[in-house]
């Protein structure tokens, strides 16, 4: 007699990549409107997911609907590797589909981050997936999503216009910090998740697809190949990146990349590069180990790699 | 397979130890012990994780060691993976095993007034003899009647829902709600045609967007936190709030989960849950009576009454900000808001460096003595190649 075992299928607790294919199908349908609208908030089901809400589920599941088992992965948060959020959603991604996970950007077929884009230029195939906390950039003048809809609607940004230069009038200088918000397309207003301003501009004809997610807010957006990315600013009083100016990497002496700055007991502040994949690649090659290091963003003297895209500031009076 | 190891990885492993060793060991023993002996929080942690599973649900309060917010999430994200088999023949109130039901609006209902079981006329008393070992009777240790009840199995009833005689007094009350309507002072329950379940909006597999369906509204109070329905309902009631709820019915009761059988075609019971509602009412609009309407897997009480407050405030034309639809639906979410309040504990130096970098500029613009030299130096253009 047959046993009715020998019939079943090996039980399988999970799905591939987790997501049942439902909610993979779902999710990339998503995908796909937020790639034809670039910059528009496609609204989401949003599954939950055995990672706590708020700690990057809206990117992990892009990733996990995108992740095959060739796939390599690259996870950072605030540019790290090794910081414990990252590992977490690395060890999570990696045990649910078996793809191979890499520090190195170049390497990397699928790129999750919090916070950061990478210091060396991404390239066409790559994909960027971005946690996003909060998607919408008009929060800080409506509150409510149903306006906000509306005035994306309409193009209705003048508020957005009006807090920059309240902001000038003010302080006599822009003052969004993080997810400085930037018009993709000539169409939509995003918020380009919490990245530093250092980093808005490499969204700008990228070369790359950057999928940006909120898992709580149940939106994704996306910024697709070669497209425009232009942060908000006035004609005469250009958009600024972080001014690092003489911050040098404590280790290998290099200027011009994303610093963290590590207060030290002495009152002073030391610095390190952001980027530990990048940091790591620098170490090794100064070690005279063999590290394929790519060009970057921003090179020694820190001039962005697209021309004229970045203006000289303006100063205050 | 080549893995990034690094020390992160370790930390949180190590970490994930030390909260288990720290707290007593799930056993098969403790799942049933909390299973059978805290009812009420295993329905709050069903409840809120819109899961009906009372074995998963205090293996995940065993798991979380008793974190809440943890258990539901054990819970939901073990939900979110499971498929639909089926969808169940609507619950109607006449086929509910009613075990507890008051009406504060009359003295005396049709079918009478039904305390069941209920702490609300207790004396909050601890009992520390229990400490002492010392065995003492207590209300629970006297006989309900004829028979103990007990909460996590039911007695038969057939099909018709109707008790067998010795059991509990009645399965079966009509609705305070019935009689008002025919009594003309609230208006009919409008007539729905029949829907494919499958149909029906679903909160957890459709995109949020206000206004939402009723579907979506009364699954994301079942769902909801109880802290927060409450807080948020305590606050209209307080006196933010445009109406005042008078609780027309509050129900606890056992329903009988049935389903077509996918071949025959026949309705069989899959197993009873617990499930309780509460419906409130205000006079407040003119035109007749108004209903606010909440209900949820598992017994609790506080979080209904709140929750059917909150349903009548979000139907105002021009609620209290709080109390409009999105912010209620939003902020009452119990994963999402539990877990964006602690992922403020990851790192955020990142956009705190970004933020900080533009109080030194403003430091720098109004605030520093240096002379005009030192400004301009701080201003000099940067990182940029001048077109």
């Amino acid at each position: 007699m047959t046993q009715l075992e020998a019939l079943a299928k090996p039980r399988e607790d999970y799905a591939f990549a987790f997501l049942d294919p439902f909610a993979k199908r779902e999710l990339r349908r998503r995908m796909l409107k937020a790639i034809a609208i670039p910059g528009y908030q496609v609204p989401y089901a949003s599954r939950e997911l055995p990672i706590a809400r708020g700690w990057g589920t809206g990117g992990l599941q892009v990733t996990l609907s995108l992740v095959g088992p060739d796939s390599i992965i690259k996870v950072i948060d605030q540019g790290a590797d090794d910081s414990v959020n990252a590992a977490n959603l690395r060890r999570f991604i990696t045990r649910m589909s078996g793809a191979e996970t890499t520090t190195d950007t170049l390497a990397a077929t699928i790129l999750q981050s919090r916070h950061r884009i990478p210091e060396e230029v991404m390239g066409e195939g790559q994909t960027l997936v971005l946690q996003v906390p909060d998607p919408e950039p008009l929060r800080a003048v409506q509150s409510d999503s149903s306006a906000t809809h509306q005035m994306h609607a309409d193009a209705d940004y003048g508020q957005l216009w009006l807090v920059l230069y309240e902001q000038l009038v003010r302080y006599k200088q822009y003052l969004q910090g993080a997810s400085y918000p930037s018009l993709v397309n000539k169409r939509y207003v995003i918020s380009p998740s919490p990245i530093p301003r250092w980093d808005t501009p490499k969204l700008h004809q990228a070369a790359h697809l950057t999928l940006l997610s909120a898992g709580r807010e149940k939106r994704l957006y996306a910024v697709p190949p070669y497209t425009d990315v232009y942060p908000l600013e006035f004609d005469d009083v250009p958009f600024q990146v972080e001014d690092q100016r003489g911050w040098e990497d404590r280790v290998t002496r290099v200027l011009n990349k994303f610093m963290n700055e590590l207060p030290q007991a002495d009152g002073s502040s030391q610095y390190e590069i952001s980027d530990s994949g990048y940091a790591q690649k620098l170490t090794a090659h100064l070690r005279g180990e063999t590290a394929s290091i790519g060009a970057t963003y921003y090179d020694d003297e820190g001039n962005f790699y697209k021309d004229g895209y970045l203006k000289p500031p303006v100063r205050p009076d | 397979m080549y893995v990034a190891a690094k020390g992160g990885e370790n930390a949180i492993q190590e970490s994930e130890k030390l909260f288990h060793a720290l707290k007593g060991k799930p056993s098969r023993e403790m799942i049933t012990a909390i299973q059978e002996s805290l009812p009420y929080l295993v329905d709050r942690v069903m409840g809120e994780a819109s899961l009906y599973a009372p074995e998963l649900a205090a293996l995940a309060i065993a798991q979380s060691g008793g974190d809440l917010y943890e258990a539901v999430l054990l819970l939901r994200a073990y939900r979110s993976t499971q498929p639909r088999l089926a969808y169940a023949e609507p619950v109607t109130p006449h086929r509910l095993f009613t075990i507890r039901r008051i009406s504060a609006s009359f003295k005396d209902i049709p079918g009478g007034q039904v305390l069941g079981p209920s702490l609300d006329y207790s004396h909050r008393i601890l009992n520390v003899d229990i400490l002492d070992g010392v065995v003492t009777p207590q209300p629970a240790d006297q006989p309900v009647g004829e028979k103990m009840v007990s909460l996590t199995s039911l007695p038969d009833i057939d099909t018709n829902g109707a008790s067998t005689p010795e059991k509990l007094a009645s399965a079966t009350y009509p609705y305070v709600a019935e009689w008002q309507r025919t009594a003309g002072l609230m208006k009919p329950i409008p007539h729905y045609e029949p829907r494919n379940a499958a149909d029906i909006p679903d909160v957890t597999r459709d995109p949020a967007l206000f206004p939402a369906p009723r579907e979506h509204r009364l699954q994301a109070l079942a769902r909801a936190d109880t802290g927060g329905v409450l807080a948020l309902g305590y606050a209209s009631m307080r006196g933010y709030g445009l109406i005042h709820p008078t609780v027309n019915e509050l129900r606890l009761a056992h329903a009988e989960i049935e389903v077509k059988h996918p071949l025959t075609g026949e309705t069989f019971s899959a197993g009873r849950a617990r499930v309780s509602q509460a419906e409130v009412v205000t006079t407040g609009d003119k035109t007749g009576l108004t209903l606010g309407f909440a209900a949820t897997l598992g017994w609790n009480e506080v979080k209904l009454i709140a929750a059917a407050t909150l349903d009548l405030e979000m139907n105002q034309a021009e609620p209290h900000p709080a109390h409009t639809e999105e912010f209620v639906l939003y902020h009452t979410e119990p994963v999402e808001s539990s877990g964006f309040c602690i992922h403020f504990k990851l790192p955020h130096y990142v956009t705190f460096a970004s933020s900080l970098d533009n109080l030194r500029k403003v430091i720098a613009t109004f605030y520093s003595n240096g002379n005009d030299e030192e400004n301009a130096a701080e201003l000099a253009p940067m990182t940029q190649r001048t077109p």
